[in-house]
């Protein structure tokens, strides 16, 4: 029994071994590859609003770097989308 | 680009620029080094607003858009890094929740949600152009995490 369960650590760990390498090969790198597996792990899909919650405000600045205005001055009239993302 | 085009008549569009997905100091892509679009983490405000003018200049950004300061108020309430897309109705509440990308982030679905209130906008597949020529709506995204301009598609 015992080594059935050696045989069978084994066997998963070639296994993981082989995914992750074809996942470096689609990904360009292991760096990228280990990068993707945590964007998938559990604790990445965090965030606690649901549709129906009160939409949050926060204070932006303006592409001035000076001027600030709060999300909640922009809804009200219309819908509001609200795009997140950065450059990189 | 193409949903902000579309809608907006009818809704309105602010993108919030967030801390980075992949500078150069953290994780960087190979495709940010391809597409030179290679910054360190901002550790200052005016840092985040350089590297987000640099954004709007590069593909003529024209949504509304606003920065989040570096108390990353805006990303930890939406919980939004490195990218994510939520639309709040007119009585400042929750409408469409999008998941958090790159692998769930989806703007189909805020079109989706756009078209059943004010319906579909079609377009005519578009004509190979001449040769040289780019595309009006080609966006170089840094994939696995695409830029914001690549969200409102």
């Amino acid at each position: 029994m015992r080594r059935f369960w050696k045989w069978f650590a084994g066997v998963l760990g070639v296994l993981l071994l082989a995914a992750f390498a074809v996942l470096s090969y689609m990904a360009g790198s292991p760096k990228d590859a280990y990068g993707m597996v945590r964007y998938a792990l559990p604790h990445m899909h965090r965030g606690t609003l649901k549709v129906g919650s009160d939409a949050p405000d926060a204070r932006l600045v303006a592409l001035d770097g000076n001027s600030r205005f709060h999300i909640r001055e922009r809804t009200g009239s219309r819908p509001l989308v609200l795009v997140f993302g950065s450059f990189t | 680009m193409q949903i902000y085009n579309d809608y907006k008549d009818h809704a309105d569009f602010l993108t919030v620029y967030v801390r980075e997905a992949h500078p150069t100091d953290e994780w960087q892509m190979k495709s940010n080094v391809k597409d030179d679009v290679c910054y360190a983490q901002p550790k200052t405000l005016e840092q985040r607003v350089v590297i987000a003018n640099d954004f709007i200049k590069r593909f003529k950004f024209p949504l509304p858009f606003g920065i989040d300061d570096m108390s990353n108020g805006a990303d930890n309430a939406y919980s939004a890094w490195p990218e994510r897309i939520y639309i709040v109705d007119e009585g400042g509440r929750i409408a469409y929740r999008g998941g958090m990308g790159p692998f769930n982030y989806k703007p189909g679905e805020a079109r989706e949600w756009l078209a059943a209130r004010y319906g579909a906008v079609k377009h005519e597949a578009p004509t190979a152009p001449a040769s040289g020529a780019p595309s009006a709506e080609a966006v170089p995204a840094s994939s696995p995490a695409p830029s914001p301009a690549t969200a409102a598609k």
